[in-house]
C-alpha cells in the first residue's frame, strides 16, 4: 500500500461554501469510507475517537488572511473531486500547461525573454505528470461509463463481467485521483533531513524531569523501532532519575517528516511519585525539532563564529592541566549559541557543539522561509509552536489528546513505548497537515 | 597541609552524621583518610560529598574531577552515558572503596588523568602515567592543522616502508597515534628524551593497535643530534609540543604540574626557546625538499 494512498483519504467539507468565503460545520460527516478502510483497518482495534464537537467550536474560530478553516478529517477522494473548487483548479492547471506549451513550441515564443522561458520550461516539466495522471484519469472515467452502459444489457454472463470491470474501474479512479491529490500538495525540502532532538523539563520540578526522562526513552525507542540513528548528544540527569535537559541527533529516512510535529508542549496529569497524599498534579515538558542541514543548504562563514572553551582566559597551554573540555560556540551576526560538553575530548565536543548549531540556524532559516505560510495553520513547527500545548497525557484516565486535531488515543503505557501507537499519532499528524497545504494551494489559486 | 587535613577529616565525619547511617571505622593512615562505608551510598549522594570536598580543600575543578572519577569507576567516561536511572542506583562496596582510593589521590592533588590513568584525545583513548605528560586540548588543534596540511599534499608517500612523519618529544603518544588512527596508510617516527614517555608511547600504541606502523625511540634532540640525522631518514612532516616555558614561571605553575608532571616536559630554558630553536635547526636534514 502506497503512501499516498494512506494519507488521501479524506476531504475537508467545508470547501462546500468556501466561495461565500465562510464556513460552517457540517453534523453528518462520513467518518469512514470504503477505501479509507484499508487506512483504519489497522487502527480499527486502537480505541480512537475523533470529537467533532471540540473540533466544530475550535474550526469557527477566526483566523487572519488565508480562510481554511479545518474540521476533523473527512475521509473521501470522490467528493474533493466532485467540488467546483478542485475541478475549476484542474482546469486551470490543464490551462496552463497548454498555454506554456504553446508558447515554448510556436514562433510566440521569441516574445519572451530568456528568464520567462526557462520558468516555463520547468512549469511545464513540474505539471507534465499531473497532466498525464488527469489525461489517465478522464480515460478511465470514459471506460467507466461505456461499462455502465454495459450493466443495462440484457445477457446475465456480460452484466458479470461489467460489474467486475466496473469494480476495478472505480478502484482505478480512486487511485489515481490520490496520485492526483499528492502531486498537488508540494513537498517540502526539508522533510527528507535529519533532525537534532531536544527535551526539556518544564513545569513542575522533579515530576516534569521524570516525564521528560521517560518521553526522551519514548523518542529513543521510536527511533528504534522506525530503524532510525539516535545519538545522544546531551543528557543533564536530575537527583531523581529524571532528565532536564537532554537532547539527541536522529538520522533516517523521513525522519524529520514524522517527528516534526512533536514539536512543543507535553502535558502530563497524574500521581506523581513524590506525592505523598495522592493528588494529581499537572506537569509540562518542551520538545523541540530542529532539521538538520546538509553542507550545501546551509554553509557557515568561520569568520562569524566565537569559538568558546575554558582556556579563553588566562595562559593555557602548557601552564595549565584542565579537565574541563566544554565547548560554547556562538555565531555572532545571530547571536545563536550552542555549547556541548558531553566528552573528554574538547574536538568531538566542538563537532557536537557545531552540528547543533547548524541545526539552529537552519531551523531559523527555514521559518523565516514558511512562516507565511504557516501562519494561520493548526499544526505549527519552529519557534511558533514550541509553546503550544499540543498533547495532554492523562494517566488517570488512561487517554492521550493531540489538541490541534482533536484525536484521542487510549493505553498511555502503549502510547509510551513509542511504537505502533506513536507511529499512528504521527501518521495522523502528517495527514492533516497535508490537508491543510492543500487547501492553501487550492485556495491561493481559486478564491 | 596537615591543617587542610584536620578541616577535612572533621568534614567527612560530619557528612557521615549526615547522610550516612553508620561509619563503622574511620583510621588516619600517615597523610590519607580512609573512611569506610557499610551503608548504602548513591551515585549522586557519593558525587555531591566528595564534590564538596575538593571545595573545602582547595583541589582545584571540584565538580568536575567528582565527576570523572566516579564516571571512571563505573565504568564510563562521563556521567552523561549514565541512564536516567543512573544517579540514583545504589554504589556496591567494591565502588565506593575504589572512589574512595581515587580521590584520596585526587586530594594530593594529582591531576585527574594520573587518578584514573586514562584520558580521550580526539577519537583515542590513552594510558596516563605520571611523570609523562598529559597531552592539552590545544593540541588537538595542532593534529587537525597537520591532518589538513597532508591531506592537501595528497596522503601517504608512495614507498610502504618510507616514514612519513617525525615527532619530537611525543610524551604519552598524543599527536604520532592520532595521526596514525586518522591516516590509515602513513607510518611515523617519534622519539622522547624520557624513558618513561616512550615505554608510555609503545605501550598506547600496542593497545590501539598501531604498533606496527610507529617506531619509538629514547633520543635526546639535543644531545643525540647527530645519531638522529643520521638513523632518521628525510621525512615529509615534523611535528613536536616542545617544552617552552620559561624556567623562572615553572615553580608558579599549579600543584598538578609542579608535583605529578615531568618538569623536563615543560621547561624551555629561560627563553622558552631552547627545545624550540634545537629543533628548527635540525629542521632543514631531517625534512624533505617539499615538507
Amino acid at each position: 500500500m502506497t503512501l499516498h494512498r494512506k494519507c488521501f483519504s479524506w476531504i475537508p467539507k467545508c470547501l462546500l461554501t468556501r466561495v461565500s468565503g465562510t464556513c460552517r460545520v457540517h453534523c453528518a460527516q462520513r467518518l469512514y469510507h470504503r477505501n479509507v478502510g484499508l487506512y483504519t483497518r489497522q487502527q480499527n482495534n486502537r480505541h480512537e475517537t475523533y470529537s467533532l464537537s471540540k473540533f466544530g467550536h475550535i474550526g469557527l474560530r477566526a483566523f487572519h488572511g488565508s480562510q481554511s478553516l479545518l474540521l476533523s478529517k473527512i475521509l473521501s477522494v470522490e467528493e474533493i473531486f466532485s467540488k467546483p473548487l478542485m475541478q475549476e483548479y484542474l482546469k486551470k492547471v490543464e490551462d496552463e500547461y497548454d498555454v506554456c506549451l504553446k508558447s515554448l513550441n510556436t514562433t510566440d515564443g521569441e516574445r519572451y525573454n530568456e528568464e520567462e522561458l526557462s520558468q516555463k520550461r520547468t512549469r511545464v516539466s513540474v505539471l507534465t505528470s499531473l497532466m498525464q495522471q488527469i489525461r489517465d484519469l478522464k480515460l478511465k472515467q470514459k471506460e467507466f461509463e461505456e461499462t455502465e452502459a454495459l450493466l443495462k444489457d440484457n445477457d446475465p454472463e456480460l452484466r458479470e463481467l461489467a460489474e467486475m470491470e466496473r469494480e476495478a474501474c472505480l478502484t482505478a479512479i480512486e487511485d489515481m485521483r490520490q496520485t492526483i491529490l499528492s502531486l498537488l500538495v508540494p513537498a517540502e525540502e526539508s522533510d527528507m533531513s535529519d533532525l537534532v532532538l531536544e527535551v526539556t523539563a518544564g513545569v513542575g520540578g522533579q515530576e516534569a524531569m521524570l516525564f521528560t526522562a521517560e518521553m526522551f526513552d519514548m523518542y529513543q525507542s521510536y527511533a528504534a523501532f522506525q530503524g532510525w540513528g539516535f545519538d545522544i548528544l546531551e543528557y543533564s540527569p536530575s537527583e531523581l532519575g529524571g532528565l532536564r535537559h537532554g537532547s539527541a541527533s536522529i538520522s533516517g529516512p523521513l525522519s524529520y517528516k514524522k517527528m516534526k510535529f512533536e514539536a512543543g508542549v507535553h502535558r502530563v496529569q497524574r500521581v506523581p511519585k513524590t506525592e505523598k497524599q495522592g493528588r494529581v498534579h499537572t506537569s509540562t515538558m518542551t520538545v523541540a525539532v530542529l532539521p538538520q542541514p546538509t553542507e550545501i543548504t546551509l554553509t557557515i562563514q568561520p569568520k562569524d563564529l566565537r569559538i568558546e572553551t575554558k582556556r579563553a582566559s588566562g595562559a593555557g597551554g602548557q601552564h595549565v592541566n584542565t579537565t574541563d573540555s566544554a565547548v560554547r560556540i556562538v555565531h555572532i551576526p545571530t547571536g545563536v549559541v550552542a555549547e556541548c560538553q558531553q566528552e573528554r575530548s574538547q574536538l568531538k565536543n566542538k563537532e557536537t557543539a557545531m552540528k547543533v548549531l547548524r541545526a539552529k540556524l537552519y531551523s531559523m532559516k527555514l521559518e523565516e522561509e514558511t512562516s507565511r505560510r504557516y501562519q494561520t495553520r493548526k499544526l505549527q513547527i519552529g519557534t511558533k509552536g514550541r509553546s503550544e500545548k499540543i498533547r495532554t497525557y492523562n494517566f488517570s484516565q488512561d487517554r492521550i489528546t493531540d489538541h490541534r486535531i482533536g484525536k484521542t488515543v487510549h493505553d498511555v503505557r502503549g502510547f509510551l513505548l513509542g511504537e505502533d501507537l506513536l507511529d499512528d499519532m504521527s501518521l495522523s499528524l502528517q495527514q492533516f497537515s497535508e490537508q491543510e497545504t492543500l487547501l492553501e494551494v487550492l485556495g491561493d489559486n481559486g478564491s | 597541609m596537615v591543617f587542610r587535613q584536620k578541616i577535612f577529616w572533621r568534614f567527612l565525619h560530619q557528612r557521615n552524621r549526615v547522610t550516612l547511617r553508620q561509619v563503622s571505622t574511620a583510621s588516619v593512615v600517615g597523610e590519607k583518610v580512609i573512611a569506610h562505608i557499610s551503608s548504602k551510598l548513591t551515585v549522586q549522594q557519593a558525587l555531591n560529598q566528595w564534590a564538596e570536598c575538593f571545595q573545602v580543600t582547595g583541589v582545584s575543578e571540584p565538580n568536575l574531577s567528582s565527576q570523572h572519577i566516579i564516571a571512571h569507576v563505573l565504568g564510563h567516561k562521563t556521567l552523561n552515558s549514565l541512564s536516567k536511572r543512573g544517579l540514583t542506583q545504589v554504589l556496591s562496596q567494591p565502588q565506593v572503596e575504589r572512589i574512595w582510593k581515587l580521590c584520596h589521590k585526587r586530594l594530593t592533588r594529582m591531576p585527574v588523568q594520573y587518578v584514573i590513568e586514562e584520558w580521550d584525545f580526539r577519537d583515542i583513548t590513552l594510558k596516563m602515567k605520571p611523570p609523562v605528560f598529559i597531552p592539552r586540548p590545544e593540541t588537538e588543534e595542532l593534529v587537525s592543522l597537520v591532518l589538513a596540511d597532508m591531506e592537501q599534499r595528497g596522503g601517504a608517500s608512495r614507498y610502504p616502508d618510507t616514514v612519513d612523519f617525525l615527532e619530537v618529544g611525543c610524551g604519552s603518544g598524543a599527536i604520532s597515534l592520532s595521526l596514525l588512527q586518522s591516516q590509515k596508510q602513513i607510518r611515523g617516527m617519534a622519539i622522547d628524551q624520557s624513558a618513561e614517555a616512550v615505554a608510555l608511547t609503545r605501550e598506547n600504541a600496542q593497545s590501539l593497535g598501531l604498533h606496527d606502523r610507529l617506531t619509538v625511540s629514547q633520543v635526546d634532540v639535543i644531545k643525540d643530534a647527530d645519531w638522529l640525522v643520521k638513523s632518521c631518514s628525510r621525512v615529509g612532516v615534523l611535528v613536536s609540543n616542545p617544552p617552552y616555558l620559561f624556567t623562572e614561571d615553572l615553580d608558579s605553575l599549579a600543584p598538578e604540574i609542579q608535583r605529578y608532571e615531568d618538569r623536563a616536559a615543560l621547561d624551555g630554558g629561560e627563553q622558552g626557546m631552547l627545545v624550540i630553536d634545537q629543533i628548527l635547526t635540525l629542521a632543514p636534514r631531517l625534512v624533505t625538499e617539499n615538507g
